[in-house]
This record gives C-alpha cells, structure tokens and sequence, in this order.
C-alpha cells in the first residue's frame, strides 16, 4: 500500500501565545514547535497499516523552513521519504490553500491512502484532509476511529458520529481519510530511526502561485472576559435555591 | 439570501438546525431552509415554524442514508439554482463530513466552527478555543456554526407556517463512492467529556472518596457527566480518563459547575471555555471564582443537596 | 556543545576518519531545560565561533550598567562603586536558552548528531586493563521509554540502549545524575571539599514600555535574604520590554522553614522591583541550583574513557556570578583532550589527565583560584563574605586555613526544635508569609504552569525516596518537611493519609529539573533521576 500522510507542525500547547504587532497572527519567533497531534495518530496508523500491509508511507507537509523538523520526526518513527512543500506563507495560510499545495505535490504519487489529522491544534478549520481528497478527485471519510485494508472492495472505516454513536463504511481506493486522536499509541522514535532519517529522502517542492485567499484573519484577540461573577449570598438552602433558579432562567443552561 | 442546511437522523430534527436558523435570522435578510434525505415529512413540518421564506425538500432515496458524495453533490445543485449569498451549516460531525467538499466543489470559502456573526465576516476560536479570531471572507461562502454558538430558543417563529417545495434535484447515485453500514451506539472505552453538554466537577474539597456520591446525584439530577480536577484523579477516586485541565481533558460545555476547586490556572485552561461556569467553593479568595459566572462561598455539603432538592422539585 | 562543536572543528582541521560523535540531550529540544539570568562573559564564544557575529549569535543585549543595590524591606542603598569582579562591561545579556538552541543548530550544521529526548540513566564501566586499576567507562545507557506508573511495560516500551563511546564527556550540569554516581563509583571527589549549592528562581516579564532600557545589570544583597542566608537577587533588562529578575538563595540555610520561592515573592514586592514588574506580564517561571563551591569542590574531573566539564564539575565563578564561559572552555579543552586521545589510540586515565592540565595552565585557573574560598567565607554571615571577597582581591584568595573548612550545605540545616526553641512552628505554615495576588506574586503550582513543564504522566516517579516512612515522623518532627519548602514546584506535599497521619505525596510531573531536592534532603535519601526521555521544563526565553 502507499501511503501519504500529510503533517503540519504547529505551535506547542504549552506556548504562551501573545498576538503580534498587525494582530493578525501569533508571535512565533522563536517559539517552541511541535507535530500536530491528530496528525501523529494518523502517522502511527499509517506506518501500522504498513507493518500489516507492506508497502511506503510518505509524509508530506505544507510550511516554512522550520517545518522540516515534524518531518525528519516522522521519517524518524518509520516513515520511508517525505515531501516539503515549502513556503512561509503555509504557516498562517487557508484551508484551500494549504490543500492545493499540498495536492500539488502528491498528485503524481499514485497513492492508495491519504491520511491527514481531523484538524490541526492551530486553527482548527477541519478543512483541509477534505478539500484536498475533492481536488485530488478521491472519496474520502472523516474522523476515523479504526481502518481496515487489504480487501479489494477498499478500505472499510469506522467513523465517529455525535454521542458515542459510530459507523462502519466502505470507500474504494484510492481514498482519503481525516483520523481522530488518540485511536492508537504514539511509538517512539529510536536511536536507530533517528540515524537512518538523515538518509531518507526529503524532496522539496516550492507551491504553485496561489491565488489571493478569499478569507483572512483581520484580527486575532484573546476572548474578553464578559463574565462578571455574580456571588450568591444566603444560607445554603437560598443561595441553592437561587443559582438553579439563574441557571433554569437566566443562563439557559439547565 | 441565507441558505440554512438542516440535519436530521432517523425522522429527528437536530436542535442545532434550530440554532443555525437562528443564526441566520440574526445575521438578517431573506433565509430559507434546505434538508435532504428521504421521507422527512415531520422534520419538514418542524422546520416550517420558522419565521422563513421557504423550506426546500431535497427527498431522493439516494440520500438516504447520508454520504459525503450524496450530500456534495444534491447540494451543489441547490446552491447553483438557488445562488445563496450565504449558507449556514450546523458543525456537525456530518456536516463536518461534506462541507468543505462541498464548498471546494461550489468553489466559495468555508469558514468552519464560527461562534458570531461580525461585520463581513465570522468570528471563530482558534488555538483550541485560547484565542479568537475574526475572519474576514470575500463574496458568497458557507459558514459552519459551533453548537451552542446561538440558542435554538432564540430562533424566531414565523406567523404562519413557511411554504414548501421539492426541489428539482437529480442525483446519480453512482456516483455515490461511500458505502455506509447502519450506525451504532458503542460504549466508549475513555469518557470523552469533550462531547458532555454539563458537567460536575470536583476537587479536593470533596475531602474523600465517599463524598463523591453528592456530586454524582447532582451531575445526575442535572443530566451531567462527573469531571474532576487533577487531585482526584491521581488520588484514584475517579480514573484519569475523567480529568480536566492541561494534564486531562480540555471542555467547553454549556454548563460546568466546579465543587470544591481551587481553580489553579492548570486546571482552568481546561475549562474556562464553558459557557456558564458555577463555582462553590468555602474559599471566597479562590481563584475559581475570577471566572466563574456564578459563585457560591459556602459549604458543598450544605449546598449541593439543597440545590439537588430543588432540581428534583422543580421537574417533579 | 561547544565540546562537539569543537570536536567538529578540530575534524576539519586535522582532516583524517572521521570520529562518530553524538550528544545526548534529556530535553524535547536543546535549550529546553537551560535556565541563567544570563550575564555572558564571551572570551570563551570568541574563541570558539570567532564570527558569532555574523553567525547570528542570540546576544540578546550589550550591558550598558551594571548597578548594585543592599535591600531592606523598604529601602534601597545603590553601591557609589562597582566592585571589579562585578563589572560587566563588554559583556552581553543573553537567554541561555535561546544561545544553547542556537550552539546546537551550529552543531547539527556540521552533521553531529543531537539526540534530542534521550537521557543517559546509568554509566557503562569496562573491567580496567590491569587489574589494580579502576574501571574504564565505556559509555551510558539511556532510558527506557514506555514504561507506566507501577513500572509495567507499556505496548509502545523500548528498552534504552548502550552507547558505548572511546570518550564519554559528561556535561549533564548542576548534580548531574550520571556524574554524581561517576564521582561515587570511582572516589573522584576524594580531598575534595564538598560541593555547595544555591538554588535560583527566575522568572521572566513583559512590562510596560519605558521601564529599564535595555542593557542594565542589577544584582542586590540583603532583602529578603537575612545575613545568615546566602544569595543576592538579579534584574536584567532585554530588548522588547522582557526583564529577567530571579533570587539566587544559598542551599546551605539553617532555617529549616526558610522558603526560597516564597523569599522571591518577597523580592517582587520591594519597591525597587515592583516599580520595574508593575502593569507587566509574567512570561515564564524556572528554577534551577546553581553550584557555588568554587575551585576546591571540583572534584577529579577526568578518568579512563571519561572528562567531565561545565557545572556538572562545579567549573563556576561565584563571585562574578558566571559559569557559561567556563562551561564552554572545559568543554572545548575536554573536545581537544578527547580528539587527541583517541586519534593516538589512547584514552586511558593518563591520557585523560590532559584534561585536567590544560586546565591548570588555563584561564579557567585564573579566574576561579584566587576566588577559591569565598564561598565558604559566606558561611560565617553575608558580611564576612563580602569582607573576603574584597580582601580576596588583594590577597589572590590566601586564607589561613586554605582551603578553608566547609560542609555540605545540607547538614547545616538546623533542627526545628534548635532553631526556634519554644516557638516551635506548624511545619505546614509559612513563616514570613507574603500576599499572592497572581499579579506580581504567586503560589508555585501557578508558577509551574509557566515553566511548561510536561511529563508523560503514566511513568514511574523520577524523585526516588529511600525510604518514604521518614518523611511523616522523623523529619516532620525534626524539620518540619523542608522539602515542602525549598521545591520551587510543589513536587512534594504532606498530604492527610486518612487515619490522621500524613503522608507525603510526590507530584513528580511538576518537577522542573532543578536537583535541589537531591542536594538539600537532610537527610539525603532523594534521589533525582531522568524522567522519560523529553520530559520537563519548557525555558523558552529564559
């Protein structure tokens, strides 16, 4: 099977993110990066459908420079080369346009699977495993829990759906699919594959010219704190009595 | 002209439909109603009651039950023929499924996860809800709504019922990629409190293992999950799976009632996204408060019993 | 770092095979768990990358003044004169942090392997060639990974792998664990005196425009300190509004309820240094110890197969307040003795021994000689230390006694019942207490949050207590739990065991690698050893 993972490396959650200057962005001079978590599941769920299935995972990432670091991190658990669509635009970039480069670089591939994280930890669209499997023209299927190959018929999935509801479906292949996390365990990466990913082969793709997106970040802002405490007093029974009251009347929530 | 996209299951109508409509209606104009699917007649009746200018049946057998391909491409032929200048969706996780399919077929922007409606654009949470961003999109888009985002109770009831039409729509169901088996229900091996709409929380001020019962009936008598902070946690009074916080789970529910929390700052990061936050806690000073939206300074014992009292009278 | 990047450098020049280098790093990334104020002193830089420069070193500023205050609670007194020794002219204020980042994507250029997120848990040792003679090293093993909190093997374990080396340099800093068990294993600490050890607290702020221009070195005694207690604070300005401000507090107090984070609280809020946080944001919150023994505590820094530099050997000056300089010079002699060892085929403990002369004869000596008993003055009161420092001066470091005596920090500490006779306090109160507003001040479990510390959880404890039943009786008895106390943290609580006792609970994913548990446990059963490989402090900036 082959298989393309697509990466991004993205901010690490312990980041204390302040807004630069245009306020249209993170500062991210200088900050501490790592691989986006749903897209480590979907590595490690890739690079086990080739323990079971033989075959190539190829990783891919849109990004700048900097991006070579998940990289050389996936190709240091397993992953056999990759592909760096490099551009420091990526980093902030659109759903669309992150999608269209990153098709750009994979569609000569003749992949069987796509795998990409539901969404990433930084903007969280959600968009761009689903945009890319339209362009490239694939079927796709999203937030899957479970992923069974090998048949001729395709590749059988289980989605996720709301309230602990679930769902198996079949698509042919060549097909793409957005994985959940946590579905399986992380490997490491050992001294071994950190060594032999020095070796693997990253190949470098500069992205077409993408037109002007057609939506932007205009300002970037950390939620004003609307909430005004509102301390009850009384003995016990009454302040009780009173917060379900606000709860049921006021704030809806019950 | 507003196109709001209706979702349903099994002849239910998804309350977050409710919502979406209500979010256009804030946003202002025209709105009409799409839902697709297969024999939906009390769902459509459901829909009419809103103050909008049509409901629009998209009933083909091919839609039934719900694919990614189906989906695209009905409603690709809708917007077409209907030219929105914007469409609302519920965030889903169907919608979350087809939509940025869809608007990639259609070839408009897609702003997902929005929680406001702003001048030219939407705002929406990024950086796992730490930071909000207000996005600006050109000419006609989709748009997905974070559930919760508006209320399904402010969506506002038109005087007579809306009228109803079956859209002209062909749907070549070969092309259907997706084979879908019946969904199920599944318990779940880790809690995701992530999906809970309320939740209880405890902390150290529960003081011990046997007190969690008090907690329990209150998350019970307010139809919530049992969350805890981290103390409880690695004390083994409740498995880790049920941890808020940066070493547990991140939430944002409608309603989070914290008892007996502190409120140190790794336990808030988990949390401060939920809509409405109750604090009780003996501490006044406790930092809990600084974000809660309503605060008790008392004893749990003496509180939660009595507020549990009071849910059960009042739905008595 | 600098001892592979002069490895590298000596390559190129000499030509020849090509030695197999590696580093080992416990951190995520390098630079992750590096914590200094930081004055730099850059001859060592000089000499090591000639074109920092242009090289884009991270100097972060020039020092431009250099002030020093004594603190009372309320007052300040600016020194009228800046002792030599304190004198920072031509030298730059740096984020440790980012120039270690920095030195490793020197390293990686020239194609040395960093292994990033691989602590070494143990020292390999080869039988000795001759029997009589001590053991070889051979190498390190690294940890294991996967393993859960009852020490069970997870799916994912690997095992840690043995790394067998000509040369072994261990540069593992401040009570590094590997060579606290090489200097064990092979008596290298023998006439020695002991180490003494001070533990910093920093925190890095963003404040108000205007406040300090950037460049200004502050260093001040005194407040809160009390003239038993050794230490001073520091407040430097970067660029971009960023200040760094920390308390160095000697870990040889004899206050057994003294609390070093709670005495930097006290720090932020005398008015020379509120006025400068005031309206600011808190960035990032480490600690770490600092070893402070100077020239007599180093303990025999070389052995067959093996050179140990930088602070894991105690190379830092005291006085002047600096140790990066001297790190990356051991670590470039410990590069030039190893390259040499083994391109002549001889890395036995006389071979090593070039080590220790290049040393001797260097700049290194200089510096650290005639300062070589300050420190231990400073155990006879803030005072008579200062009083030595500036004789020391004159008299190059001639005491009577020399060196003169000193113990371990750790059994200084007094006894409860010694210290305050009758008013024998709670071992659970804060003596001293200071308002925590999350403003200026605050507790330490918020303070860990912006240290970005991150374990795995499910792993076993890397604090390991010999023997737990101690801390409930014996030592709530005799010194109130100290470690409550002098963790900057909160990796250890006395906590209610249920039956009316307590219990100590350790909270070991906070732990920032500080090692001042390890040091200063009076009774020395606290073992620091590596987490899982990346685990800790995250010190972006600091």
């Amino acid at each position: 099977m082959k298989i393309v993972v697509c990466i991004k490396q993205v901010v690490t959650r312990e980041w204390q993110l302040r807004v630069n200057d245009q306020k249209t962005w993170i500062r991210d001079q200088d900050a501490s990066f790592e691989l986006n978590e749903p897209d480590a599941y979907a590595l490690e769920e890739a690079l086990r459908l080739k323990e079971k299935h033989g075959g190539e995972v190829i990783v891919c990432s849109a990004g700048p420079a900097r991006a070579a670091q998940v990289i050389r991190e996936a190709l240091a658990r397993g992953a056999d080369r990759a592909i760096h669509v490099e551009s420091d635009a990526l980093a902030s970039a659109d759903a669309v346009s992150i999608a269209q480069s990153l098709a750009g670089a994979i569609r000569d591939e003749q992949v069987d699977l796509v795998l990409t994280g539901l969404q990433s930890d930084d903007q969280g669209f959600g968009q761009v495993g689903v945009v890319l499997a339209e362009t490239l023209g694939m079927p796709h299927a999203t937030i899957i829990m479970e992923v069974q190959a090998g048949e001729a018929s395709g590749v059988r999935v289980k989605r996720e759906l709301e309230g602990g509801w679930f769902q198996w479906v079949t698509l042919p292949l060549p097909a793409l699919l957005t994985i959940q996390s946590g579905i399986n365990q992380l490997r490491y990466a050992t001294l071994k594959g950190i060594m032999a990913a020095k070796k693997k082969e990253i190949r470098k793709v500069t992205p077409a010219q993408a037109p002007a997106p057609s939506q932007r970040i205009s300002r970037l802002y950390f939620p004003e704190k609307a909430r005004k405490t509102q301390m009850i007093g009384g003995g016990a029974a009454e302040a009780a009595k009173d917060l379900v009251r606000r709860l049921r009347e006021d704030a809806r929530a019950l | 002209m507003i196109l709001v996209v209706a979702e349903h299951r099994d002849g239910a109508l998804n309350r977050a439909s409710l919502e979406t409509i209500a979010a256009a209606q804030h946003a202002g104009g025209p709105l009409k109603i799409v839902v697709l699917g297969s024999g939906m007649e009390t769902v459509v009746g459901q829909l009419a009651a809103a103050d909008a200018a049509e409901i629009l049946i998209v009933d083909d057998p091919a839609l039934e039950p719900y694919t990614a391909d189906g989906f695209v491409l009905a409603l690709e032929q809708v917007i077409r023929a209907e030219n929105p200048e914007r469409v609302f969706l519920p965030h889903t996780y169907q919608t979350r499924d087809f939509a940025p399919a869809l608007a990639a077929r259609v070839q408009r922007p897609l702003v997902t996860d929005c929680i406001a409606v702003r001048d030219g654009g939407y705002a929406r949470p990024v950086f796992q809800g730490k930071l909000h961003a207000d996005v600006a999109v050109d000419g006609p888009h989709l748009a997905t709504f974070q559930i919760g985002a508006f209320r399904a109770d402010a969506m506002k009831s038109g005087a007579s019922p809306a009228p109803a039409r079956k859209a002209a729509i062909a749907i070549d169901a070969s092309r259907i990629r997706q084979k879908p088996e019946a969904p199920f229900k599944e318990a779940r091996q880790a809690v995701d409190l992530s999906q809970a709409e309320r939740i209880v929380a405890v902390g150290r001020g529960i003081k011990s293992q046997e007190h969690l019962a008090i907690a329990q009936q209150l998350a019970q008598a307010m139809g919530a999950e049992l969350a805890a902070s981290r103390p409880i946690c690695d004390a083994g009074w409740l498995p880790m799976d049920r941890q808020i916080g940066s070493s547990g789970q991140t939430v944002a529910p409608k309603l989070y009632v914290a008892l007996g929390i502190s409120g140190a700052i790794q336990h808030l990061v988990g949390m401060k996204g939920a809509r409405t936050i109750v604090a009780i806690n003996k501490d006044a000073e406790a930092p809990i408060f600084e974000v809660a939206d309503y605060g008790i300074a008392g004893d749990l014992f003496e509180v939660v019993p009595a507020m549990i009292a009071e849910l059960h009278k009042s739905t008595a | 770092m600098s001892a592979a990047l002069r490895i590298a450098q000596l390559q190129k020049e000499r030509g020849g095979e090509p030695l197999a280098i590696a580093v080992l790093e416990k951190a995520r990334e390098a630079g992750a768990h590096m914590l200094s104020g930081a004055v730099l002193d850059p001859s060592a830089l000089v000499d090591l990358v000639p074109d920092f420069k242009a090289k884009g070193a991270p100097l972060a500023a020039d020092v431009r003044r250099d002030d020093i205050y004594f603190l009372t609670r309320t007052a300040k007194f600016r020194l009228p004169i800046t002792p030599p020794f304190f004198q920072n002219h031509g030298n730059y204020i740096i984020s440790l942090n980012r120039f270690v980042k920095w030195l490793a994507g020197l390293v990686e250029a020239e194609g040395i392997d960093v292994f990033t997120g691989f602590p070494a848990t143990e020292v390999l040792f080869d039988p000795p060639a001759d029997a009589g003679q001590p053991a070889r090293v051979a190498g390190v093993r690294t940890g294991d990974r996967g393993v859960d909190r009852h020490g069970r093997r997870k799916s994912t374990f690997e095992p840690g792998v043995d790394i067998r080396a000509k040369v072994t340099i261990f540069a593992d800093g401040v009570r590094g664990n590997l060579t606290k068990s090489l200097v064990r294993q092979l008596g290298l600490d023998e006439g020695r005196s002991p180490q003494a050890y001070a533990i910093g607290i920093k925190e890095l702020w963003e404040v108000p425009a205007g406040r300090l221009v950037a460049g200004r070195v502050v260093h001040t005694m005194g407040y809160p300190l009390k003239t038993e207690e050794f230490g001073g604070a520091f407040m430097y300005s970067l660029p971009d509004n960023v200040i760094s401000i920390g308390l160095v507090s000697g870990l040889d107090y004899r206050d057994p309820m003294f609390d070093p984070h709670i005495a930097f609280q006290h720090l932020k809020r005398h008015p020379l240094i509120a006025s400068v946080l005031e309206g600011g944001q808190i960035i990032r919150y480490g600690a770490k110890a600092l070893p402070e023994g100077g020239w007599y505590t180093i303990p025999k820094t070389y052995a067959a197969g093996a050179l140990i530099a930088g602070d894991a050997a105690g190379f830092m000056n005291s006085v002047r307040l600096k140790g990066i300089h001297l790190a990356m010079r051991t670590g470039m002699f410990a590069a030039e003795t190893a390259f040499d060892a083994i391109r002549r085929g001889d890395t036995s403990e006389a071979a090593m021994k070039a080590y220790d002369d290049k040393v001797q004869g260097s700049s290194v000596r200089r510096e650290l000689y005639p300062v070589r008993n300050v420190h231990q003055a400073f155990s006879h009161g803030s005072l008579a230390g200062a009083a030595f420092a500036g004789l020391s001066l004159l008299t190059r470091g001639w005491w009577f006694t020399d060196p003169m005596p000193s113990h371990g920090g750790w059994t200084r500490i007094r006894k409860l019942a010694e210290y305050y006779k009758d008013a024998r306090p709670d071992p659970d109160a804060t003596m001293n207490p200071v308002r925590i507003d999350r403003q200026l001040t605050f507790d330490r479990l918020t303070n860990v949050h912006y240290s970005g510390t991150r374990h795995v959880e499910d792993q076993p404890s890397h604090l390991i207590v010999h023997d737990a039943t101690v801390c409930a009786t014996r030592c709530r008895e005799e010194y109130g739990n100290p470690c409550i106390r002098f963790c900057p943290a909160n990796v250890y609580e006395m906590v209610d065991a249920g039956d009316g006792t307590k219990k100590l609970q350790i909270n070991a994913s906070n732990c920032v690698h500080c090692k001042t548990c390890d040091i200063m446990d009076p009774y020395q059963i606290i073992d620091w050893v590596p987490p899982e490989g990346g685990g800790g402090p995250q010190y972006d900036g600091m």
